[in-house]
């Protein structure tokens, strides 16, 4: 009976420690944006860093970004073709790929692989700069590390995806076309004219916002998992991981959250 | 006449259970050299972390001339704080995506860098190199470049000569030395090499489990009747 009643408590305890630290954290990261906002308005910015970071996250991630949109806009034609043909509704596949690619796929996609990319380079390198002590150097050499390592990578993250996402609806939308008119005989003029009549304002952007959104979540959560790294290169790798892994599933929770408000039925 | 510069008085700092630094109590005189010393894990890096103001200590104070408390400072006071430094960490700190002339810019932004480097010893040509191009040794005389660079009011070397061959350990005690007697800097330097203390040292803090174990001026430390101390010296000899 004690018995039960000792596990019991020690249960409690480490429940109420899981949830104690869980706010914990939602509250350092709450203090990390502030700082980050209080920096950026009242202190120097950085162009040169902003520009090179602008080159790695988003110029350097092209090559990523196409070939997923390419392949995206292939599949999806090849898979609504076999289901589309089952009752003839084939002229409809191409208001399904540039749907789906603007609206959901080539957002969603892009920011993984983002993450993946950038946001794991971005947790690393910051992590090493942390635990090798370079960032308290830098603070020692009047340099604000929000305003030199940071802001500048956060605000390339969110110029750069929407960016990108243009480029992989573009890409994606002809990799529908690519399959429909080489493989399934579809008019070309005909399925680029059906994907521009169809194809709203409100698609895109809805699209375009998620992406900026996505691209502050890679950043943000890869700046502050490596500049709360501890520890050694054990520490960098698992502030690694926590950037990817929670970028990642915040784009998804995002992802919901942004479709519902632009389309509430 | 000594002016006193900084005042650490009755500091703690610990790490979850581990106590290292246990109500330490230490003055820093305007224009002296102090070195401190002690075996290793004994707090001397943490202790020299909490002066600059990069950790906050859990308990006391530190004085820096007028300021008090120096934990208590808004994060602008702080940034202006630390500028008064010029810090040579423990595994130099150089920024490893720059190379040597733009980590050197971040401390002073002249253009020639010709004088400071044949001070430390180093070849002109480092300057376009990366940190990670450079052996440990050529990377802490780029992190000594850097600190005296800023032309500090305190200086604050974290084991200078630590990973140095003995002719160019020999080159940086002189040159530290000179900085101490010519430039009048206050410096603080954290070493393991008696060669330093002996050579620049006025006064010496002898570091032990979180305390100071005995304090007392360079010249009389092989006096001192304290056998931790001089068992420690005997140790490093
Ligand atoms: N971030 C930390 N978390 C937990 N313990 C720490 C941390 N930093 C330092 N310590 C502990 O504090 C003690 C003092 O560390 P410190 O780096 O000041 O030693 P030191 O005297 O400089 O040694 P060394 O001569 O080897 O450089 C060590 O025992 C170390 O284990
Ligand atoms: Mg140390």
């Amino acid at each position: 009976m004690t018995r039960l009643l000792s596990n019991a408590l020690a249960l409690t305890k480490r429940l109420f420690k899981l949830i104690f630290s869980f706010f914990h954290t939602i509250g350092e990261i709450v203090d990390f944006f502030l700082d980050c906002l209080k920096y950026s308005i009242i202190e120097k910015f950085y162009t040169n860093i902003f520009l090179k970071q602008f080159i790695k996250i988003g110029f350097n991630s092209l090559p990523v970004v196409g070939l997923t949109s390419i392949f995206t806009g292939m599949v999806l034609a090849l898979q609504s073709y076999t289901g589309f043909s089952r009752f003839s509704a084939e002229s409809a596949i191409p208001n399904v790929v540039v749907l789906s690619i603007t609206r959901e796929l080539a957002p969603v996609l892009a920011g993984l692989m983002v993450a993946g990319r950038s946001g794991a380079a971005i947790a690393a390198e910051i992590g090493t700069m942390k635990v090798t002590e370079q960032i308290d150097a830098l603070k020692t050499l009047s340099t604000n590390p929000f305003n030199y390592l940071i802001i500048p990578r956060i605000l390339a993250g969110v110029i750069s995806l929407p960016l990108l996402v243009i480029i992989g609806d573009i890409i994606g939308v002809m990799g529908g076309y690519l399959i429909c008119v080489n493989l399934l005989n579809f008019n070309p003029t005909v399925y680029l004219q059906n994907t521009y009549n169809f194809v709203q304002f409100i698609d895109v952007f809805s699209g375009l916002v998620k992406a900026a959104v996505f691209g502050f979540l890679i950043t943000f959560m890869g700046c502050y998992h490596g500049f709360n790294a501890k520890g050694g290169a054990q520490g960098v790798g698992q502030s690694t991981t926590y950037s990817v892994v929670s970028s990642s599933i915040l784009i998804l929770l995002m992802n919901y959250i942004i479709t519902s408000f632009f389309f509430k039925l | 006449m000594r002016n006193k510069k900084i005042s650490v008085k009755n500091i703690y700092k610990s790490f979850e259970n581990k106590v290292v630094l246990n109500n330490l109590s230490l003055d820093i005189y305007e224009s002296e050299s102090l070195s401190i010393i002690g075996e290793s894990g004994s707090g001397k890096s943490i202790l020299t972390r909490c002066i600059v103001g990069l950790l906050n200590y859990d308990n006391g104070s530190i004085n820096f001339e007028n300021l008090t408390n120096i934990n208590a400072l808004n994060d602008r006071e702080k940034m202006n704080y630390m500028s008064k430094f010029g810090i040579l960490f423990q595994n130099s700190a150089l920024l490893d995506s720059l190379n040597i002339k733009e980590n050197l810019k971040f401390a002073s932004k002249q253009d020639s860098f010709t004088k400071i480097l044949s001070e430390v010893g180093l070849p002109h040509s480092v300057l376009e190199k990366y940190p990670s191009e450079l052996s440990v040794g050529m990377q802490k005389r780029v992190g000594l470049a850097r600190a005296i660079l800023k032309r500090p009011e305190v200086l604050i070397l974290d084991e200078p000569t630590t990973g140095l061959d003995p002719i160019i350990a020999r080159q940086i005690n002189l040159l530290i030395k000179s900085l101490v007697r010519k430039k009048k800097i206050t410096t603080i330097t954290v070493t393991h090499d008696m060669e330093s203390v002996y050579e620049f040292a006025d006064y010496v803090a002898f570091l032990k489990n979180g305390i100071i174990e005995w304090y007392g001026k360079a010249k009389k430390i092989n006096q001192s009747k304290n056998s931790s101390l001089t068992n420690f010296i005997k140790g490093i000899n």
